[in-house]
């Protein structure tokens, strides 16, 4: 179970003149989300992790907007206070990947030859190498729970990132500003770093908005075997995961994280796509 | 034809109709059960694991059987048998014209042969439930088998799975240079002694086990057992499907129902769920050595220490937040459906202000913190452990949890690394000498890793296992369970039933306590 | 025509290959917990833990056992499961083209949906109709697999009664019908992800140049469509799918899991969590090999429909 790649083809569509909403909508929802990570008390009216042996697996009512788990603890506080670790997890899986793989591709991408060949090679093992062997490894030496998993993710991710990224420095190279940049005597880490990677990385800006809501449905798979946020953390998959056992008697478990972990999807997608029409190349 | 006689058929056809009422039982059919993941290896001695055992008495059958209650001996392929006053015979009269599912004879030598195999200290873990033996001879329909020393386990030994009766020929036909690889070979298509007969085995999907027709076992209606033609095991892992495909009436059974989905199937007008009483029991070891593993004072080596988590542990609020509702607290080590479970244990009752004491008493009145390792991903283990946190929080006692993945909790403990951890224990035999051996016993496991041990209960339990007398040797038992309550190694919680679901239509199904499940007059209603 | 090319990728599958045996092998052994004791569990004495390892050459220095382990292989046999006691190729023959069916059903699914769904999206961008189709598929994409899974399974199997729940079956009629569900999950999330890239790309091919070119050349649209945008939009699919396939046969564990079905991904998680070593290292060794030959699959087929790729 890997994180499904959506790479170098993610284009942006043709330059419209007027600005469009995909965006603003975007980072409206994106600071509420902000908002709820950085100040759940001010939202939340229970604690994430108290139990209340009156109030077991309760409907939504009054008291408890979206009902209570099987340990009585209130889902709406416990959906509130996920926002922070989930944020935490779109950060972090991404985060790393992200510079790391787009600085190699430049690099790589710039350089070519053998060290193109032996990063390539690497990425290629990385790749056919299953996911699952590679992060039970490492929470078997250094546990489960979030950091860990951040860690076999990045070992990951980082991939797809230097491919778009290469791919696109590699076009660039092309371009006629780097050949002008090169004709007037410009050193290759200012042509690289000043010139190629700023219009090279839109593709990898596009991927990282689309690799957040991975990381975070990756965050739920895991935690679907027990290798994820451990409890009694609020982690939105891991929340749909305890709710599986009662769907029947108490959908409210599992529905109310299930829409948290869209509405983050959809204000990431939707960041995303905005960000592709902003950032279009420029040359 | 004339009419007279067609009345005749008539009649009798009808008397046989109410005989059949009479007995209830109907047969034939096949039944599929769920299981919640496969069997792995199906050798009644070298097996290691419940997935095996639980279902393997379908295949082998025993010289004695365990009672449906779990609790005593029943005649099986022995049809009497009778201990020598010395304690060290034991004698056994096989049944006559028994014969293995493919119709060949099962004669003493089988038995001989079997009973040997599951003594030899190259076989695998069970050894030790036979190790009293010194020589098994077989004449005739005579097995005598003779012992080391007076043993009361033996009856209930030779009632348990690992003594199960193969057949010595087909086992030496099978395909393979050794023993071991005949002993693969054979498993994958045994043919064994037991009611059923494996007739096909697709690996992580499927089992299909046939009637064997030689079964010597009558059902109610006087014919042989077992009522069903066929039994299909199906492998579902997660359990809402496998609820959801017995809802669906894809399944007419499923093993392993979540504690947590009880009390709705049980309103669930098609379906009969069913709590059957185990040995079940639920509990938090503790390391009792005075340092851990990495050199740090443990203050777990403190028996009052150990009682004041002990007494703060609300067991009636776990069980209903982890067993919903389903167990009952544990009073001893041992569970209450074991032999020789004293009823007059009284457990810990849940005692906040005694556990402060307790830890004042020991020097630890600002509070402690302890550390228990939990097996990740399951629910059960994370229930539990977020209650006790909870509980023990309130006494100043603060519970760190460490998640692990089994393999890894297991190779910990093994090495006695650790400082807590959530533990199980089912019976495997009708007897409390092999938990007790395992739990309050400072031999080769430690007393269960703790590393506790009492010159008192060592002595008793080495006078018990030789004991012969019932009453001494219940008083015996009774003596080391007060003992280990009062040293407490372990934490006591509760124990748990096992949940089954079946269809309405599903008669004669049952798990004994020791977790076998009993197929044999199984059948369905029309 | 490729053949040099073809045999030089294949050539380079080799030193991968040794790659992903050292580490399979090195991480396997070294990750805590072993086989032995996790199967015969908290209540087997030391000696007997001893004797089964043993019997099973895992008392051996870890180089020895590396050792074995080529020479194994160099015999083409991948040793035996330590859980189950048969082969380890036995089982891949039994459990892979379990999983192979998935995957591939998922992936005809995947892009009977994602395909004429992204190209409607396209031609009607920025209406009513792209927004729903996309944020259809941005839900799907939201929710964790189990959770899809397990809605598909109560709605669609238990609730409607239209498909069996879970289950593999016993021909090929039966298993296009028990894996409906199944390849359903796993072809929702990979369409998700094709339509959103497959939607960019064609927009882009509907608004490039030659469109205009062949447009004001009077060519009708459904020629346009055909010659230009569906071609575009072949070649991103078919790499898209290689990239993906990975994740496809990865994303199978929990799929397996949820349906009963009894592949190579379940399988593999057994294995891991028992520490079978000789059956992670084949499953690993066998995954391998099937994303590199997808890969170079993907690279050929891309080659052949799109005439400006080159193959270095």
């Amino acid at each position: 179970m890997t994180t499904m790649h959506s790479p170098a083809l993610e284009v942006a569509p043709r330059p419209r003149r007027w600005p469009k909403p995909t965006l603003l909508i975007g980072l409206v929802l994106l600071l509420v989300l902000i908002f709820a990570a950085l100040f759940p008390q001010a939202l939340a009216r229970y604690s994430p992790t108290d139990f209340d042996y009156q109030a077991i697996l309760k409907g939504p009512s009054a008291a408890h907007p979206f009902g209570t788990d099987n340990f009585g603890r209130d889902i709406l506080s416990r959906v509130i206070h996920g926002t922070r670790i989930d944020m935490q997890i779109a950060i972090f899986t991404t985060l790393f990947p992200f510079i790391f793989g787009t600085l190699l591709g430049a690099l790589t991408g710039y350089l070519g030859r053998w060290s193109d060949a032996v990063v390539g090679r690497i990425a290629d093992l990385v790749v056919v190498f299953p996911f699952l062997v590679l992060v039970i490894a490492i929470v078997a030496v250094l546990g489960p729970g979030l950091m860990n998993m951040y860690i076999a993710v990045s070992a990951v991710g980082w991939v797809s990132y230097w491919r778009l990224t290469r791919a696109e420095v590699m076009n660039q190279k092309k371009a006629e500003y780097a050949q002008a940049g090169r004709v007037l005597g410009y050193s290759p880490s200012r042509i690289l770093l000043r010139h190629l990677l700023p219009n090279a990385v839109t593709p990898a800006i596009v991927y990282l908005m689309t690799d957040m809501s991975l990381g975070i449905l990756l965050g739920a798979s895991l935690g679907y075997l027990g290798l994820g946020a451990q409890p009694p953390t609020p982690e939105w998959g891991v929340m749909v995961a305890d709710g599986k056992n009662f769907m029947a008697t108490a959908w409210w478990i599992s529905t109310f994280p299930g829409l948290a972990l869209t509405l983050a999807g959809v204000t990431f997608s939707l960041i995303g796509d905005g960000l592709a029409d902003a950032l279009r190349p420029r040359a | 034809m004339n009419v007279k006689r067609m009345s005749r058929i008539a009649l009798s056809l009808a008397a046989a109709l109410t005989v059949g009422q009479a007995f209830a039982a109907t047969r034939g059919g096949q039944m599929t059960f769920g299981r919640y993941a496969d069997s792995l290896f199906l050798d009644p001695v070298l097996n290691d694991a419940n997935l095996d055992i639980w279902i393997l008495t379908n295949l082998y059958d025993t010289l004695l059987q365990p009672t449906a209650d779990g609790k005593g001996v029943q005649p099986g392929l022995a049809s009497a048998y009778s201990l020598s006053k010395d304690g060290k015979t034991v004698s056994l009269t096989l049944r006559s014209g028994i014969k293995f599912a493919d119709g060949s004879p099962i004669t003493a030598a089988d038995v001989k042969w079997s009973l040997d195999r599951a003594r030899n200290p190259d076989n695998g873990a069970w050894v030790g439930l036979v190790g009293s033996i010194a020589s098994v001879a077989a004449s005739g329909n005579k097995v005598t088998v003779t012992l080391k020393k007076p043993d009361p386990s033996i009856i209930p030994a030779l009632a348990t799975f690992n003594t199960g009766i193969m057949p010595q020929k087909l086992f030496n036909a099978a395909p393979g240079k050794n023993d071991a690889e005949k002993a693969k070979a054979f498993a994958e298509k045994p043919i064994g002694s037991g009611p059923f007969v494996l007739s096909e085995w697709k690996r992580g999907s499927y089992m299909v086990l046939k009637r064997n027709p030689y079964y010597w076992k009558m059902g109610e209606d006087k014919k042989a057992l077992p009522y069903l033609d066929t039994l299909r095991f199906e492998i579902i892992p997660d359990d809402n499907t496998r609820i959801l495909k017995l809802q669906a009436g894809e399944l007419q059974g499923a093993e392993f129902i979540p504690l947590s989905r009880v009390a709705e199937l049980k309103k669930d007008p098609k379906i009969n769920m069913v709590l059957f009483p185990s040995t079940k029991v639920n509990d938090i070891i503790m390391n009792n050595r005075p340092k851990l593993k990495d050199g740090s004072a443990n203050p777990l080596s403190d028996v009052r220490v150990r009682q004041a988590l002990n007494y703060a542990v609300n067991r009636d609020a776990l069980i209903q937040l982890v067993t919903f509702g389903t167990g009952k607290p544990m009073k001893s080590f041992m569970s209450s459906g074991t032999p020789l479970f004293d009823p007059a244990q009284k457990g810990f009752n849940y005692d906040p202000d005694k556990a402060k004491a307790l830890l004042k008493a020991a020097g630890f009145e600002k509070g402690l913190e302890v550390t228990s390792m939990a097996t990740s991903g399951s629910a059960d283990d994370q229930a539990l452990l977020t209650a006790l946190q909870q509980m023990w929080g309130a006494v100043g006692i603060k519970l760190k949890i460490e998640q692990l993945d089994a393999a890894t909790k297991t190779a910990r403990y093994r090495a006695n690394d650790f400082q807590m951890r959530t533990g199980a224990w089912t019976d495997d035999i009708a007897d409390p000498s092999e938990i007790t051996g395992y739990y309050a016993v400072n031999g080769d496991t430690e007393a269960a890793h703790t590393g506790f041990t009492d010159p008192a209960i060592e002595k008793l339990f080495i006078q018990s296992q030789q004991e012969t007398d019932k009453t001494k040797r219940a008083a015996q038992y009774r003596q080391i369970q007060t003992l280990y309550a009062a040293a407490s190694p372990t934490i006591f919680l509760f124990e748990t039933p096992y949940a089954v679901a079946l269809l309405n239509n599903v008669k004669g199904f049952n798990q004994i306590p020791l977790g076998n499940n009993i197929f044999e007059a199984t059948w369905l209603a029309k | 025509m490729h053949t040099s090319y073809v045999l030089r990728r294949l050539l380079q599958i080799i030193p991968l290959f040794l790659a992903v045996m050292v580490l399979v092998f090195t991480l396997v052994h070294l990750i805590p917990g072993d086989p032995v004791s996790t199967l015969l569990g908290d209540r087997a004495t030391p000696d007997i833990v001893a004797r089964a390892n043993k019997e099973l050459g895992l008392d051996k220095p870890l180089l020895v056992q590396f050792g074995l382990f080529v020479n194994q292989l160099l015999h083409g046999n991948l040793g035996e499961s330590i859980n189950l006691k048969i082969p380890v190729l036995r089982l891949i023959g039994e459990r892979l083209p379990v999983t192979l069916f998935l995957t591939v059903y998922a992936a005809v699914l995947g892009v009977a949906m994602a395909v004429p769904l992204a190209m409607l999206a396209a031609v009607r961008r920025n209406t009513w109709v792209d927004a729903v189709i996309r944020a259809v598929f941005q839900v799907g994409l939201s929710l964790p697999v189990f959770y899809v899974a397990l809605q598909l399974l109560t709605l669609l199997g238990a609730r409607l009664g239209w498909f069996p729940i879970g289950g593999y079956g016993e021909n090929f009629g039966e298993h296009l019908f028990h894996l409906f569900l199944p390849a359903l999950t796993l072809g929702l999330n990979l369409a998700a992800i094709l339509v959103r890239t497959l939607r960019n790309s064609i927009i882009e091919v509907l608004t490039a140049e030659y469109v205009d070119f062949a447009r004001a050349k009077g060519l009708r649209g459904s020629v346009i469509m055909t010659r230009h945008v569906l071609r575009n939009a072949l070649i991103a699919t078919v790499t898209l799918l290689g990239l993906n396939i990975g994740a496809l046969i990865g994303g199978a564990v929990i799929t397996e899991t949820v349906f009963a079905i009894p592949g190579v991904g379940r399988l593999m998680v057994d294995a891991i969590f028992g520490r079978d070593y000789p059956v992670i290292q084949g499953l690993t060794l066998m995954f391998a090999l099937i994303v590199s030959l997808v890969f170079l699959a993907t690279d050929l087929i891309h080659a052949r429909l799109d005439p400006r790729a080159e193959l270095s």
